[in-house]
């Protein structure tokens, strides 16, 4: 199925990029290889498949000027090394290691392969071949938020987590503050499992949280498991993370933070090509278009979605920035002062939760 | 039921050594038909995934390192196997023994000196025996059946690493992440093949698979673990204690897994990270199985079963196999071989509806 559909994409893009052969300069070249790999399956339907869109978004805007291959499931250990190598002797010439995890060895064979540039996501560790990227998810979380804070009955929500990193706790506190700004008694309550997408784990998880009375369920990993649970169970809602999920719950989805990666691979590999490729260290959101807010679900009244939308809107013409002072830790003290934003420094290591975030076990 | 199968009086000794070379052809040739049924490129995965590996000189020094392990785990398990003691939670003692070397890398962190990697091995033998020694004593003295308790342990070892790298062994340059640091110089496992990542692992799982053999074919102990799994009632009219042999089948099998475990940390990973369970222990399984039980014979389904992860890869990158793939594979190895098993074993024989009770 994979190679009849990378196949079909290449021919079609191809045809799309005939008029263009007349410039030549497309033709003659080598074509570009770039290697991907995901922590999971391009099938989860959330996280691993919107990198994988963005992967064949750059076939389809380049064509024949490049040539990409995707490993998923790699473990985030030594195993990852062993992909990155065998990539990097493939000839590929730009590599994407999409997970946190995969930062340790991604330094490590990033030395053995000098003339290889490497960029790897939501990670902290740069070197002259190797690049950073990220995205403002917690843009998106705040607009969740918005959403969870109008239509949380009990007011409580769960939040299934992966591992408490910095990029995750950012995202719970985003959510909470959002939610806070309507219902200021809006309370959540995180629980890590320690894995990027296990949907067993993450199902049990949901389940778990709706038997203690919460409901509305968000989460930072990778599949729909947990929305399947909410639709299945008939709580208030959830949200899609990486991608719409409204497929799997058409009545529970409030919305989706849609991670949109093309655009950055596209700017990479036209970057190569060129070589005018330097170690990057992105980070954009909503304004960029890197973070996009899904369709909204039927639960999500006018109102709420003008919200929710302001929310948005606002972050984007840089009105709003969720980490504006006064902003309290969950002990009740004061950490930002009124009318200060938190810097992007502080916000990549932020390792405390706000108000209203019950402390993880 | 038409069909019943009959124990065979001796089976072929040719059989029982054939049945694994078969298993895989068997697994190859069905593999390709299968893959190429559902749209793949068949012939193509079954070179990528079982011919690549060994073809391609640069993917040796990943089958060494695949293989090691699996090697090591697996003939601690064909030693137990054989004594008729099941120990299915070799991933939970190959944890501990992680944990346990884990623990003398992060208390000597401070230090040198050529001590510290043996001190760390030793800790990752007794993590992995002692781990083991728990399902042993319940079963010795409750009749708890091992299999269970062993597998799981597993999972209640796996939640201790989760809870040491969050709290009390938490990287403080990890920004959160929960692992250990980095090991100092003197924990990390050498490498013994410079340029490559060919570590002290690799040669440490040969030595332990032919020092096996040995014992076990030329000590009075594998004597025992034989006689007391092909024959129970002999072996204890012979005076052989049947406790005794399921504490060393456990603890052996422990240690061994204990052992993988701290040459795993301290080699490929030279920290603890919550990925650090990577179902080495589960797969050894299938490897001391088609390894005929025979620690020998390990050390060559150790490096089949590394074939077909570092095949696997290769299939994802060279001709878009799906990483599925390469389970699928394990398994038809596995189930062919059981198969295969059951038919040198036993024969099939037509039953007279007369004579069939049920």
């Amino acid at each position: 199925m994979t190679l009849s559909r990378r196949t079909i994409l290449k021919t079609g893009a191809a045809a799309a990029a005939l008029p263009l052969l007349g410039s030549k300069a497309f033709a003659q070249a080598e074509p570009l290889k770039i290697g991907f790999i995901y922590v999971g399956s391009i099938n989860d339907n959330g996280y691993n498949y919107a990198h994988n869109q963005g992967r064949i978004y750059v076939e389809e805007q380049l064509g024949d000027a490049v040539e990409t291959t995707y490993v998923e499931n790699v473990p985030e250990g030594p195993d990852c090394e062993r992909v990155l190598r065998e990539l990097a002797q493939q000839g590929n010439k730009l590599i994407f290691a999409t997970s946190f995890g995969f930062g340790d060895s991604v330094i490590k064979v990033a030395q053995q392969f000098p003339d290889v540039k490497f960029e790897h996501a939501t990670g902290y560790q740069k070197a002259p071949n190797v690049g950073l990227y990220n995205a403002r998810f917690y843009e998106g979380r705040a607009v969740c938020g918005v959403v969870a804070g109008h239509l949380s009955k009990t007011g409580k929500a769960g939040y299934i987590g992966s591992f408490p990193i910095p990029e995750v706790v950012m995202g719970i506190n985003a959510f909470v503050l959002a939610a806070r700004q309507v219902n200021p008694e809006f309370t959540i309550k995180p629980v890590y499992i320690s894995t990027w997408n296990d949907p067993a784990k993450e199902a049990d998880a949901a389940r778990a949280m709706i038997d203690q009375g919460l409901d509305v369920i968000a989460q930072h990993t990778d599949g729909p498991a947990a929305l399947q649970v909410a639709q299945e169970r008939g709580i208030v809602g959830g949200f899609g993370q990486g991608a719409d999920m409204s497929a799997f719950a058409p009545e529970t989805q409030l919305t989706s933070i849609i991670d949109n990666w093309g655009p950055h691979y596209l700017a990479s590999a036209k970057a190569v090509i060129d070589g005018t490729w330097t170690p990057g260290d992105t980070w954009e959101g909503l304004k960029e278009d890197v973070v996009q807010i899904g369709p909204y679900g039927p639960k999500v009244t006018e109102e709420v979605k003008a919200a929710a939308e302001a929310m948005r809107t606002g972050q984007i013409d840089g009105s709003v920035h969720i980490f504006t002072g006064p902003i309290k830790d969950n002990t009740g003290t004061e950490r930002v002062a009124a009318g200060v934003t938190m810097t992007d420094a502080e916000l990549l290591s932020m390792d405390w939760y706000v108000e209203g975030v019950e402390q993880p076990a | 039921m038409p069909f019943r199968l009959e124990k065979r009086q001796e089976p072929s000794r040719f059989m029982v050594y054939a049945t694994p070379v078969a298993a895989v052809l068997l697994t190859m040739i069905v593999g390709a038909i299968i893959f190429t049924l559902i749209g793949y490129n068949g012939i193509g995965a079954v070179r990528e995934i079982f011919l690549t590996p060994l073809t391609n000189s640069y993917k040796w020094q990943d089958l060494g390192v695949k293989a090691a392990p699996l090697i090591i785990i697996g003939v601690g398990l064909s030693i137990a196997y054989r004594a008729n003691v099941w120990n299915i939670g070799a991933e939970g003692q190959y944890v501990m023994g992680g944990l346990a070397g884990t623990w003398v890398a992060l208390a000597t962190y401070n230090m040198t000196g050529p001590w510290i990697l043996p001190a760390m091995i030793l800790a990752g033998v007794l993590g992995g025996a002692l781990y083991a020694a728990i399902p042993a004593f319940f079963k010795v003295r409750f009749n708890v059946n091992e299999i269970l308790t062993s597998l799981m342990l597993t999972y209640a070892s796996v939640q201790l690493i989760y809870y040491l790298i969050r709290l009390p062994w938490k990287d403080p340059m990890g920004m959160g992440f929960p692992q250990t640091r980095l090991f100092a110089e003197a924990a990390r496992l050498p490498t013994i093949i410079p340029g490559t990542i060919v570590h002290l692992g690799v040669p440490i799982a040969i030595l332990v698979a032919v020092l096996a053999w040995f014992i076990m074919s030329r000590s009075v102990f594998g004597y025992q673990m034989k006689v007391v799994g092909a024959a129970p009632h002999a072996a204890r009219y012979g005076g052989f204690s049947e406790n005794k042999t399921i504490w060393l089948a456990m603890l052996v099998s422990g240690a061994l897994a204990g052992l993988a475990g701290v040459l795993e940390v301290a080699g490929p990973f030279q920290r603890m990270v919550p990925g650090f369970p990577t179902n080495y222990g589960f797969t050894a399984i299938i490897v001391a199985f088609l390894g005929r039980l025979n620690p020998l014979g390990v050390i060559f389904a150790g490096i089949v079963m590394a074939i077909t992860f570092v095949g696997g890869e290769v299939a994802q990158t060279t001709i878009g196999l799906p990483n599925a793939a390469t389970g699928i594979f394990q398994a038809m190895v596995l189930f062919f071989l059981l198969a295969g098993d059951i038919l040198v074993r036993y024969r099939i024989r037509r039953v007279q509806a007369a004579v069939g009770t049920a």
